[in-house]
């Protein structure tokens, strides 16, 4: 996939107001442009629509005026859409040496500075966020809102401590914190 | 992707209903310790185990902070003593017992297994004097733990066996009186003994078995009890075939665990992983109850009319869903009435519900027998010995495994409670109605002869 040096690869992104017909415009453009889009992945957020995708344009093709193209779109639509280049590296994924994947999570109520409590613990010490998840859940009476981290934490970082400090920022909060291995999830919920 | 709601419901399944890995128990093969002379076999016997079983506690130690879930128990399983110490006389048995007890305190294990004979058809001259020193092993040792297998429904009843434990159980009660006939917890009388079972008093190392393996116990009453309550809460109509598909799902899932927890441990010390019994055994905690199962299934209390088909429906329950999540399931496998390591068992006992009769009934559909009941201390031996004898029957007939823990507390009485400590609880004595009316029968002894159901070939 990466190995042509000729092919060109783009990332775009889109945001704006959620309706029909968003991805079928974005796609006719790259699809006149003789673009293919390799990966694609949106959501919807309170009515917000947010997209990525990662593009390889073919022979012929010209970024200058995908852009330009994909710069009317914008204006006529109103969404704001952003076109990176890539270099053939940028698409490596990044190594953060032997992982084991976690699954973090923060129950309670909703208030500034939650995600940044936990996210700072991580970056400290060098733990990626490979996704990340917010939502309203019902489980018993009262609807709760949970944040779902998914994390990849290097091997030589010691689970237990990471457990108590996350607790203790729990704590700090108001809200709980758990740290679980991905595996029991996986194990528990899939036959 | 998992949804938040199937996230939070493993987070708190983990966190706040009590699921934890009950045992890991290592199974450790003496075969090759067997001697004539008794400082061989206590040599070899104390080498293997060192040798074999000194990462264990480490090792689950780390998987078990990896995971988040605790490991409860670490424990030995050894080839029974009967077939290993066979050469040696009655003083030499009680030098290996020693041998095991200190080899458990070395790597910190809390029980070893297998002080143990077969003597379903018959007595090797080993297997006699094995039986005869257990009162003084379970006396004068801590973590050695004694099981004898009587029946099985191939052979029948060896009922001379059934009247040398009805004395066994006795005289061992005599022995430890100070601590309220303790010594009798940690020995069980066995029919259909499983090879494989993980849990103690009856854990040993079958003769099909490898040199080394991992067999794992899970739990988790307190899980199933509260995704029944959650059902029952939400308002919808449930019938009893609803409620037990929720057993069912909530045992996989506790299966699953268990299973993950005991591939990796048997990875990590390189042995190989036998077994994954989802017994749902209580302990005296509140919230891990087999009991407050059954009232979450209706009954007012464990022992009610209605109780031998409540516990019917929930280990089959527990054992479809543990069948489907792990394709290597094994020991005893459904679930557990100790009455006194479940505190609502023993509060049942006290309030007048569940008596001995109705215990008795319910061990036909559960996985064990009679487990940790606390008996009057004046109780005969003869008596003791035909309460073994109908539990045998029970196994014997239904082709399933039944265990009998019974502990006499000498000086002690109905409404009186014996103290143990611990996972083994406290227990209120149970009444023994009709003692000292079965001795004749005992005392012809001989063998009751196999049924009919074990002529399938």
């Amino acid at each position: 996939m990466n190995d042509d040096p000729r092919m060109e690869w783009v990332a775009i992104t889109v945001i704006g107001r959620d309706r029909p017909g968003i991805v079928a415009n974005v796609s006719g453009v790259l699809y006149r442009h003789r673009s293919s889009i390799e990966e694609l992945s949106q959501t919807v957020i309170r009515g917000q629509f947010a997209m990525i995708l990662i593009a390889s344009l073919g022979e012929g093709a010209s970024v200058p005026a995908l852009k330009g193209e994909l710069r009317d779109l914008s204006r006529d639509l109103d969404l704001d859409i952003d076109l990176r280049r890539l270099k053939p590296e940028d698409l490596i994924p990044y190594q953060s040496g032997e992982t084991e994947p976690f699954i973090i999570t923060a129950r309670g109520k909703d208030r500034p500075g939650l995600v940044y409590g936990i996210t700072e613990l991580l970056a400290e010490r060098g733990i990626n966020i490979t996704n990340l998840g917010a939502q309203v859940a019902r489980l018993g009476q009262e609807p709760e809102y949970i944040q779902v981290f998914e994390v990849d934490i290097p091997k030589r970082l010691d689970y237990g401590l990471l457990q108590e400090k996350l607790h203790q920022r729990g704590q700090e909060m108001g809200v709980s914190v758990d740290l679980q291995h991905k595996d029991i999830f996986r194990a528990i919920n899939q036959i | 992707m998992l949804s938040s709601e199937e996230i939070i419901r493993t987070v708190e399944m983990l966190k706040n209903e009590n699921l934890d890995v009950r045992t890991v128990t290592l199974g450790i093969s003496l075969r090759d310790c067997a001697s004539p002379s008794a400082d061989e076999v206590c040599g070899r016997v104390r080498e293997k185990v060192q040798r074999h079983a000194r990462n264990l506690v480490p090792t689950c130690e780390r998987v078990a902070t990896k995971y988040g879930i605790p490991i409860v128990n670490k424990r030995l399983a050894v080839t029974p003593i009967a077939s290993v110490a066979e050469s040696l006389r009655g003083e030499d048995f009680l030098r290996v017992a020693r041998t095991l007890d200190q080899a458990a305190q070395e790597v910190e294990v809390n029980f070893i297994g297998g002080y143990s004979a077969l003597v379903q058809k018959g007595f090797t001259r080993g297997d006699r004097t094995l039986l005869d020193t257990i009162p003084e092993v379970l006396s004068s040792t801590e973590r050695v733990c004694a099981s004898v297998n009587v029946a099985s429904t191939r052979a029948g009843i060896n009922m001379d066996a059934v009247s040398l434990m009805g004395q066994a159980i006795q005289e061992t009660s005599q022995r430890t009186a100070d601590r309220d006939g303790f010594g009798c917890a940690k020995l069980v009388v066995f029919a259909n003994m499983p090879e494989d079972n993980p849990f103690m008093a009856g854990a040993y190392l079958g003769y099909g078995e490898p040199e080394c393996v991992i067999n794992v116990g899970v739990s988790g009453p307190g899980v199933v009890k509260r995704e029944l309550e959650r059902a029952v809460q939400s308002g919808k109509k449930l019938t009893l075939g609803d409620l037990s598909e929720i057993i069912k799902k909530t045992s996989f899932r506790v299966t699953r665990v268990g299973e993950l927890i005991a591939r990796e441990v048997a990875r990590e010390m390189d042995v190989s992983f036998g077994i994954v019994d989802l017994s749902l055994a209580p302990t005296p905690t509140v919230g891990d109850s087999v009991g407050e199962i059954l009232q979450c299934l209706g009954l007012e209390s464990i022992g009610v009319p209605g109780s031998t088909a409540a516990l019917a429906l929930l280990n089959d329950a527990v054992k479809k869903g543990g069948a489907f999540a792990s394709s290597s399931v094994g020991g005893l496998s459904g679930a557990f009435i100790p009455v006194s390591e479940d505190l609502n068992i023993s509060r049942a006992v006290q309030q007048g519900y569940l008596t001995l009769e109705k215990l008795e009934a319910m061990t036909a559909v559960c996985s064990v027998g009679l487990d940790m009941i606390a008996l009057p201390g004046k109780v005969d031996a003869d008596t003791i010995a035909a309460l073994l004898a109908d539990e045998m029957a029970i196994g014997v007939i239904n082709h399933k495994t039944t265990g009998v823990r019974l502990i006499p507390v000498p000086g002690k009485d109905v409404g009186d409670k014996a103290v143990f400590g611990g996972l083994f609880g406290e227990a209120y004595i149970l009444e023994v109605r009709n003692i000292n009316r079965s001795g004749n029968f005992v005392r012809f002894g001989g063998r009751i002869p196999a049924p009919l159901m074990s002529l399938n070939n």
